[in-house]
């Protein structure tokens, strides 16, 4: 592979990381390429011994998305640090997936029943009291505030097992494969492309 | 599986010796990536996604040094935790492999 060939792939990978990150990146491999030629190898002899630059971007991408994960516990960023350590292919995804999907759609259903429990808090909360239910308007009142708060704490019961379940994901992902298949690939394929 | 067990342990003693060699000297990426890909055989586009994660867990930082030739060349130096996750992995390492060199020695 020349380098052109090389970094224009690395390029592709990483696309969509915040631009100064590629910018740091693309300048290492650059850089990498100018000491070699520095040091008399050739394009061909680098880019072989750099390895596969797609599994390349791919293990810096999983490594960004799990320290924008590590700062910022937001839904887009754990969505994507799970992606990207499905992306580095850490974990067989045949295995996987029926159980990521068992556990998705779990903590989904979960989700829409806290939901569906608050807002019955709030009906009692509200209608209750013209309703003349057993108690008088006083224990409607209670008993709706009682269902909202309910539901507040069991999500945030459930947004605390979410994050659990993200970081038990990541943290196997980065210990699995961590480094596992660039450091065979180049001997593998002898660098041929 | 020989090869399996050859992976497993480069990929374990991989992060080990990159704070081994930036325990002695300072150094940037290219050196580090040649050293080590001659002595245990490692890609060594290997080496930057390993800098940036170690550079993430504040392990290593970096500064630039001018080059007499090109570009200025970046520099990785250990941190504080650095050095003291280098000590405690580097204890860790060599209980274990005395441990299995020994078991290993008393095997014809």
């Amino acid at each position: 592979m020349t380098r052109q060939a090389f970094m224009a792939r690395l390029r592709e990978g990483l696309y969509g990381l915040p631009p100064t990150m590629q910018a740091d990146i693309v300048a290492d491999y650059e850089i990498h390429f100018n000491e070699g030629a520095a040091a008399g190898r050739s394009e061909a002899e680098v880019a072989a011994a750099l390895g596969d630059p797609g599994r390349l971007a791919r293990e810096l991408r999983a490594e960004a998305g799990l320290k924008r994960w590590e700062v910022e516990r937001s839904a887009s960023a754990g969505a994507s640090a799970v992606f990207a350590v499905l992306g580095l292919g850490a974990i067989d995804i045949l295995i996987l997936l029926p159980i990521l999907m068992g556990v998705a759609s779990a903590v989904f259903g979960v989700g829409v029943a806290v939901l569906a429990l608050f807002f019955a808090g709030g009906v009692v909360f509200a209608a209750g009291p013209f309703s003349g239910l057993p108690g008088g308007p006083a224990a409607a009142i209670l008993a709706g505030i009682g269902l909202m708060t309910g539901a507040a704490s069991l999500g945030a019961v459930l947004s605390i097992v979410t994050i659990g379940l993200v970081n038990a994901l990541v943290w196997y992902g980065r210990l699995h494969y961590r480094l596992l298949k660039p450091a065979l690939e180049p001997q593998m394929s002898g660098g041929v492309q | 599986m020989p090869e399996a067990i050859e992976i497993q342990l480069k990929k374990g003693a991989l992060e080990l010796c990159v704070l081994a060699l930036l325990s002695q000297h300072d150094s940037y990426a290219y050196e580090i990536a040649s050293q080590l890909s001659e002595s245990i055989g490692m890609g060594e586009g290997t080496i930057y996604p390993l800098m940036r994660r170690l550079q993430n867990d504040r392990l290593v930082e970096t500064y630039l040094v001018e080059s007499p030739t090109g570009p200025s060349r970046k520099y990785y130096r250990l941190t504080e935790a650095g050095k003291a996750s280098f000590g405690s992995q580097k204890s860790a390492w060599s209980s274990f492999s005395g441990a299995v060199e020994s078991i290993l020695g008393g095997a014809k």
